[in-house]
């Protein structure tokens, strides 16, 4: 071999032997992985996260859904977002983590951005733009602009890097960033919200689980049918919910309970709700359409609904009652 | 006159000299030549320290800079900006143009293409060894680096955060091969057309390329809007730059567009090369 080919030789084996170290330290890292459908940033996330949801916003923000329904459809998150930073969600960001915590309120939730963002412009544009007042502080190493600093309930948004920001009151977002600067990974260490994740397959445009400490709030009874003795509600454990909008709006809810028996009651219970939408299709045609779209079955102790809408129908559904009244039923044909 | 003796039994036939060599063992052969020449030249060193200067600051930032830069400035910030702006937008194009050039320049300066034409060697087969060669040495030279400044400043501050990187490493080296290969092409044009290419081609660089900033569809007539669009990282341009934001073109097309652009442009050099005279100074 001559001694140019050698060093062309020598190069590639340097280039090879450090890929593999590359790829050697993917495992090294120690939020390396991501969990089902949350990417390693989400880890970030407190480990007493009551439930984490994620929306995928470019699928989001591209779906018929938002086309149609963009007034009412933008949720708070990326409102508050644009508020508080200047971003505009549809351009800038991919992902939206948010994490709800048992304080309750509007303190209670974090929620971690993934993007691409210029971290000047943004700073620029909280600092001198923002309709709220912003104070810049430096927490962990990492820039912060702090809202209603001194109020009741400050808020926070933080750039961990130029793809990330978290975003929430400011005691939860301080904790975000001591963790990411400790290379702590809080959120592994819930264990029930981590075995739920990993239940949820990656790709749907929205998900959310979350575990009991978030369903023990829910009621224990709804009132019977006809104003009936209450139903009791059999206790669910844990609530994984995921859904697309694009070419319709489907949804897949799976609920886990105690044993098969309240699973089957569960079920009973909801096909009982389905069925009255059904009954109310004289008032209201569209209803019928809405009651054919959901189904509900059991698996062991999961109770599984789906449910698929196409637009057509939302549609339907959202004209008001008087416009349906005027618009209603077709007479008979003579 | 008593017949030449033929080939002893187990041997191969021996070549019909009245033919050209067949275009692959001939740009293989080119391709060893050049390469040692390559390879082993002063330009090679200058280049080898260029493309090296990332690894030394890399070094300087882990040995000593680390602790001073506050912790929102990340090793992998400033990996970058290592490859979107220094590699990708000013040292690969240099060396392209320094290397591509020179390919039949050299010949016809050191006027010893005269040689190299008489062989039974097809001319398509003379430029794409050299060619080769030329993406042989730049690789060989950069592509360590650029991995060497990966690990260096990706696990800087330890190993958080490295496993979203490491498929960008990937990707980086594909867009600095695309940039070897997209300029070279161009350069290896300018070199069979033009007596004398530097000029136009660093008119080509400082000059046109600077179009990729302008609003509008100019962009993408330039190699740079297209490159920096395939790679991932796009750093902030602050101050009177910020006016200038660079467009992020779409990565499918940009591919595309480049790989054609570099099969275009050595078709072309081969076409003229394969056509030209070539008339060697007294």
């Amino acid at each position: 071999m001559s001694r140019s080919r050698l060093v062309v030789f020598i190069s590639m084996l340097v280039v090879g032997l450090g890929s593999l170290a590359a790829v050697g330290a993917v495992y090294l890292d120690p939020a390396r992985a991501a969990v089902g459908p949350l990417p390693p940033e989400g880890l970030l996330l407190p480990a007493d996260a009551r439930f984490v949801a994620g929306l995928d916003v470019k699928r989001f923000t591209a779906s018929p859904f938002y086309k149609r329904f963009r007034a009412q459809a933008r949720p708070e998150a990326l409102r508050d977002l644009e508020e508080k930073t200047g971003i505009v969600p549809e351009r800038d960001v991919d992902q939206v983590l948010v994490a709800g915590r048992p304080e309750g309120g509007p303190a209670a939730g974090v929620a971690i951005a993934l993007g691409s963002f210029d971290t000047y412009k943004l700073g620029r544009s909280i600092e001198t733009g923002s309709k709220r007042k912003a104070t810049a502080r430096t927490i962990e190493g990492f820039t912060a602009y702090v809202f209603d600093e001194g109020g009741k309930g400050p808020g926070a948004v933080a750039f961990i890097d130029r793809q990330t920001l978290v975003m929430g009151s400011l005691p939860a977002v301080e904790a975000a960033l001591r963790s990411r600067s400790q290379g702590a990974v809080p959120l592994k260490s819930n264990a029930g919200l981590m075995a739920l994740l990993e239940r949820v397959k990656p790709g749907a445009t929205f998900w959310m689980v979350g575990d009991q400490s978030l369903l023990s709030n829910l009621p224990g009874s709804v009132p019977g049918p006809g104003g009936g003795a209450p139903v009791t509600l059999p206790a669910l454990q844990s609530l994984i919910v995921t859904g697309d909008l694009d070419p319709v709006v489907s949804l897949s809810i799976t609920g886990d309970t105690p044993d098969g028996e309240s699973a089957q009651n569960l079920a009973n219970i909801l096909n009982g709700f389905v069925g009255l939408l059904a009954l109310q299709a004289a008032q209201k045609p569209e209803l019928k359409d809405l009651a054919t779209a959901i189904s509900v079955s059991t698996e062991a102790n999961h109770v599984l609904v789906s449910a698929r809408f196409p637009y057509e129908l939302l549609e339907a559904l959202q004209a008001t009652p008087g416009a349906a009244a005027q618009t209603g039923p077709a007479p008979p044909a003579p | 006159m008593s017949a030449l003796p033929g080939p002893a039994a187990g041997e191969a036939p021996p070549r019909d000299t009245t033919r050209p060599l067949a275009f692959l063992p001939a740009a293989r052969g080119v391709f060893g030549l050049a390469l040692e020449g390559m390879v082993w030249s002063r330009r090679s060193l200058l280049m080898a320290v260029l493309l090296g200067l990332p690894v030394v600051f890399a070094l300087l930032y882990r040995g000593f800079l680390v602790a001073k830069v506050p912790a929102r400035v990340t090793g992998l910030d400033l990996y970058a900006i290592i490859v979107a702006v220094y590699y990708v937008r000013n040292v690969l194009p240099l060396a392209a143009l320094f290397y591509a050039t020179s390919l039949i320049a050299d010949e016809v300066e050191g006027r010893t293409l005269t040689y190299l034409l008489t062989r039974p060697l097809p001319r398509p087969a003379i430029l794409a060894g050299k060619f080769a060669a030329y993406l042989g040495t730049t690789l060989a030279l950069t592509l360590p680096a650029l991995v060497a400044t990966f690990l260096l400043l990706a696990t800087a501050r330890g190993f958080a955060g490295i496993g979203t990187a490491v498929p960008e490493l990937f990707r980086d080296m594909g867009v600095v091969a695309l940039a070897l290969a997209s300029y070279g092409a161009l350069f290896t044009l300018l070199g069979v057309v033009l007596r004398r290419p530097v000029i136009p081609g660093l008119l080509f660089l400082f000059v046109w390329e600077l179009v990729v900033h302008i609003p509008g569809y100019l962009p993408r007539l330039t190699l740079t809007g297209w490159l920096g669009s395939l790679v991932h990282h796009q750093p902030a341009e602050e101050g009177l730059a910020g006016l200038f934001q660079r467009q992020v073109l779409p990565v499918g097309e940009g591919l595309v567009v480049l790989l054609a652009a570099s099969a275009l442009f050595l078709a072309l050099s081969v076409w003229v090369f394969s056509r030209r005279e070539y008339v060697m100074e007294q």
